[in-house]
């Protein structure tokens, strides 16, 4: 299991950084926008409040203008009206003329000056006798008082049945200085908005008469709905605190702007919705890496912890990767070794064909799937066993792309086992001693019993003998017992030689040349760190009766005393040749050095039990082997090497009967 | 005390037999033991002679019975007969108190002549031991009057000094150490050193 360090790593603070820019980005962005939104409305208003002001002065303008010219029509009414014979028909005429004209007119009323109606246009009803229950009629009062002043006047607004909001214009007619009647012009008030408000103003604008107390008197629009921005403008004519507004529409191109708005923001919000998720995703992804970095480091921190050598060769066998472990066990660095293809450095060169020939197996696909052992050299030229196991390298997409091959540094352990075996050996041979020691020991103190019983009784016969008064019965039971003990003695000895029979080697037939190949194979590890080189030829051999364990014995023996004796030899000479001959009746095997020879004083005692003229030797080796020869009814012999081209040397032979006697 | 006597301990009836077979010739008094365990078994205090044993025997070795002698306060000289190899461990016995010890096979008188000298030591020795005994007896009779005046005496003081460094008459002096030279069986001052030497 692996730990995520808690601390981020730069990578996720910067990650924190690059998705904080767009973010911050597009708030900007935003920000602009909606300023530039805002501004283009402000404007907007602007604009649309001059265009309504504009239009809204347009507006009273245009009704006070027609309102002025109902004025003049009717002043000239009024004036025509006077002393003619045919006024009936003229205000007929006249007045069904400007109501035809003027449709916002209601009703044009002709009354007398006792304020009885002569005549009235479309109808003779009294408008304001429907209304007579609200109070002091309006008319009745506007009636008077443009009677006094003498001039046109206008009612306050007033309202009839079903709420329709009256205005009535009164003009006097006078007739020299006489008042002679009144001609009375009824304005409903939405007839008058509804008639001269033209059909393209109350498409953008809501159009309202209304009075400080914001009651409404008429109202033209379409549809009903809050403008965003009005205008007030005194409504004089016909005055008494009317006032005209005008309310703008929310036009299209404000929906437009609304929708525009609404869109960006949308946007806005779906930028912000996608940058949730790419953060999200690379969250995931930086985790993703980290953990991806996190496995590398923890796969190399592996591999380079590993003791076993790694290397990676694609196809053509060239080196694609080593770890630091074969580095270590071969001594070159991975420079040196990735890259280069076979041969390879880290081959031995006088093994370069047979290297060369695995190579070639391994590369085929043959490999031995239980690993091969081979021998590799490292830089400095020292040789080292290395087992070796190879196996396809498979690529991610399941491709085989080469062979990885782990190497393992067996030297210490080949020699440790050799160690073992020699140990062993060693040990064998100690035992045999020990056991003949300890049977010698035995022996000794058995045989010094009867001896010393012997010496008593003896003693003390003498003595007897040697007294004046000697009685030689006396001594009589003594020799007899000195006698038995002689018997015990012989008794003992001969308890030895069935012991000696005993422990004779156990004849087998053997094949000598596989026991020489044996030896071989026991010894070339200490030849190639002693740089010698061994000779050997082995004819088809006979087998022959024999203690396999002890030839073998004797001849690892020949070939250590030949190999240690080549100790001084130059490397050129260190030959040990060992070589077999066949007569009818023996096998000769000769072990021949051209090391320092055997100086002629040690000749004799070459072959004595307990001598050496090694520092730790125990002097038995070649006493034991000489033997073991001689049990098996063989002799060994040591003579000077007199082929040898250094000029000293040593062949040890022995020779083998070829039957079992 | 019982007569002193050559003590054989050997598990080999052949060489008990031979050895006492030896000591018979040459006159030496002897009993035979076939193991340590026998002899520990026999032994006392009293007995007195020598000890003859074998190094190695079946059940309790030379050495342990050895050992086992010495813990129980015996001062019977003792040789060793051994084997060859055991040369070493005869030695070490030595160092610890053996009076001697011999290689088999045997050198004929030798050995014998060797265990009549550790009787004769053994007897020396005995003699001794009860000399030693008998003045340690005399001296508890002694009283604290009798002891200063015999410490003085051997000092080389005269009567007339000690009375002086006692605070007691010349008289007194002389009836004390007359007792003292009673109770001692000695005769003069001179006698009296010579039995305390080896004690002091």
């Amino acid at each position: 299991m692996r730990n995520i360090a808690p601390t981020p790593p730069s990578s996720a603070r910067r990650l924190r950084w690059l998705l904080a820019l767009p973010k911050l980005g597009i708030v900007l962005l935003l920000t602009a926008i909606l300023s530039l939104l805002w501004l283009l409305h402000r404007n907007e208003m602007e604009e649309e409040r001059a265009a309504l002001i504009k239009d809204v002065l347009w507006l009273e303008q245009s009704l006070r203008f027609h309102l002025n010219s109902n004025e003049e029509q009717l002043q000239q009414l009024a004036a025509d009206l006077t002393g003619q014979a045919g006024a009936k028909k003229l205000f007929r005429l006249r007045a069904g003329h400007q109501l035809k004209n003027n449709p916002e007119i209601s009703q044009l009323l002709w009354f007398d000056a006792q304020g009885s109606v002569i005549d009235a246009l479309p109808t003779t009803t009294l408008p304001d006798q429907e209304i007579a229950a609200f109070g002091p009629p309006v008319a009745a009062k506007a009636f008077e008082l443009a009677s006094r002043l003498g001039k046109r006047y206008y009612s306050e607004p007033f309202f009839l049945e079903g709420n329709r909001a009256v205005v009535e214009l009164m003009n006097p007619i006078f007739d020299e200085g006489q008042l002679k009647g009144m001609l009375v012009v009824v304005y409903p008030l939405d007839a008058l908005l509804g008639n001269l408000v033209p059909w393209w103003f109350t498409e953008k604008y809501k159009v309202e008469i209304i009075d400080d107390n914001d009651i409404q008197y008429a109202t033209k629009t379409n549809i009903d709905s809050k403008g965003s921005q009005s205008y007030e403008i005194p409504f004089d004519p016909p005055g008494f605190g009317m006032k005209l507004r005008i309310s703008n529409y929310q036009n299209a191109d404000n929906s437009l702007q609304r929708g525009l708005t609404l869109a960006i923001f949308a946007l806005a919000a779906g930028v912000f919705w996608s940058l949730w998720i790419v953060r999200d995703l690379m969250k995931k992804r930086s985790q993703a890496e980290e953990a991806l970095s996190a496995e590398h480091a923890f796969r190399t921190a592996m591999e380079d912890s590993l003791t076993v050598g790694m290397r990676a060769r694609d196809l053509n066998g060239k080196v694609i990767y080593v770890n630091p472990a074969f580095c270590k066990i071969t001594g070159f660095s991975r420079e040196e070794i990735v890259g280069t293809s076979p041969p390879m450095p880290y081959w031995v060169p006088e093994q370069i064909e047979e290297t060369f020939a695995q190579h070639q197996r391994v590369m085929a696909g043959n490999a031995p799937p239980d690993g091969f052992e081979i021998t590799f050299m490292r830089k400095n030229g020292e040789r080292f066993d290395a087992l070796v196991y190879e196996a396809k390298l498979i690529d991610g997409k399941g491709q085989h792309t080469g062979w990885m091959a782990s190497i393992l540094d067996v030297t210490e352990r080949n020699r440790a086992e050799e160690f073992a075996r020699m140990q062993h050996e060693q040990l064998q041979f100690t035992s045999r001693l020990v056991t003949m020691g300890e049977m010698a020991s035995t022996l000794a103190h058995e045989l010094n019993q009867p001896l010393a019983a012997i010496a008593s009784y003896n003693t003390g016969c003498l003595n007897l003998l040697d007294r004046p008064a000697c009685d030689v019965r006396e001594i009589r039971p003594a020799l007899e017992k000195i006698g038995v003990q002689a018997q015990r003695a012989g008794k003992i000895i001969r308890r030895v030689h069935d012991f000696v029979r005993k422990s004779e080697p156990k004849r087998a037939p053997c094949a000598l040349g596989e026991v020489i190949e044996d030896c071989l194979g026991f010894v070339e590890p200490d030849a190639r760190k002693r740089r010698i080189r061994i000779e050997c030829t082995i004819p088809g051999l006979p087998p022959i009766p024999a203690d396999r364990l002890m030839l073998e014995q004797v001849l690892l023996n020949l070939i250590r005393n030949g190999m240690e004796a080549m100790a001084a030899t130059p490397e050129a000479d260190r030959v040990l040749h060992i070589a077999t001959e066949t007569t009818d009746s023996e096998l000769r095997i000769s072990v021949s050095d051209q090391g320092c020879g055997i100086a002629p004083e040690i000749r004799d005692k070459l072959f004595t039990a307990f001598f050496t003229t090694k520092p730790e030797g125990m002097g038995v080796g070649l006493s034991i082997c000489r033997s073991i020869i001689e049990f098996h009814r063989g002799r060994l012999w040591a003579e000077d090497n007199t082929h040898s081209p250094t000029g000293s040397g040593t062949i040890f032979a022995f020779t083998l009967p070829l039957e079992a006697a | 005390m019982s007569a002193p006597q050559a003590h054989l301990v050997d598990d080999d009836d052949a060489i008990r037999d031979a050895l006492a077979w030896l000591l018979k010739s040459r006159g030496l008094p002897c009993a035979t033991y076939a193991s340590a365990e026998c002899f520990l078994a026999a032994w006392s205090p009293a007995m007195s002679g020598c000890v003859v044993l074998d190094m190695r025997m079946s059940g309790m070795s030379g050495l342990d019975c050895f050992d086992q002698l010495r813990e129980r306060g015996s001062i019977l000289p003792v040789i060793f007969l051994t084997g060859h190899g055991d040369v070493p461990l005869a030695v070490g016995t030595l160092k610890k108190g053996a009076f001697d010890f011999f290689e088999k096979p045997l050198n004929d008188n030798e050995l014998a002549t060797r265990i009549a000298e550790a009787m004769e030591l053994d007897t020396r020795q005995r003699a001794e031991n009860a000399t030693v005994d008998s003045v340690n007896s005399r001296l508890s009779s002694l009283t604290t009057r009798e002891r200063q005046i015999m410490e003085l005496v051997l000092a080389g003081k005269f009567n007339k000094v000690i009375a002086d460094e006692l605070n007691i008459s010349m008289r007194t002096v002389e009836v004390h150490r007359a007792n003292l030279f009673d109770k001692m069986q000695i005769k003069t001052a001179v006698e009296l050193a010579n039995l305390l030497k080896p004690g002091r």
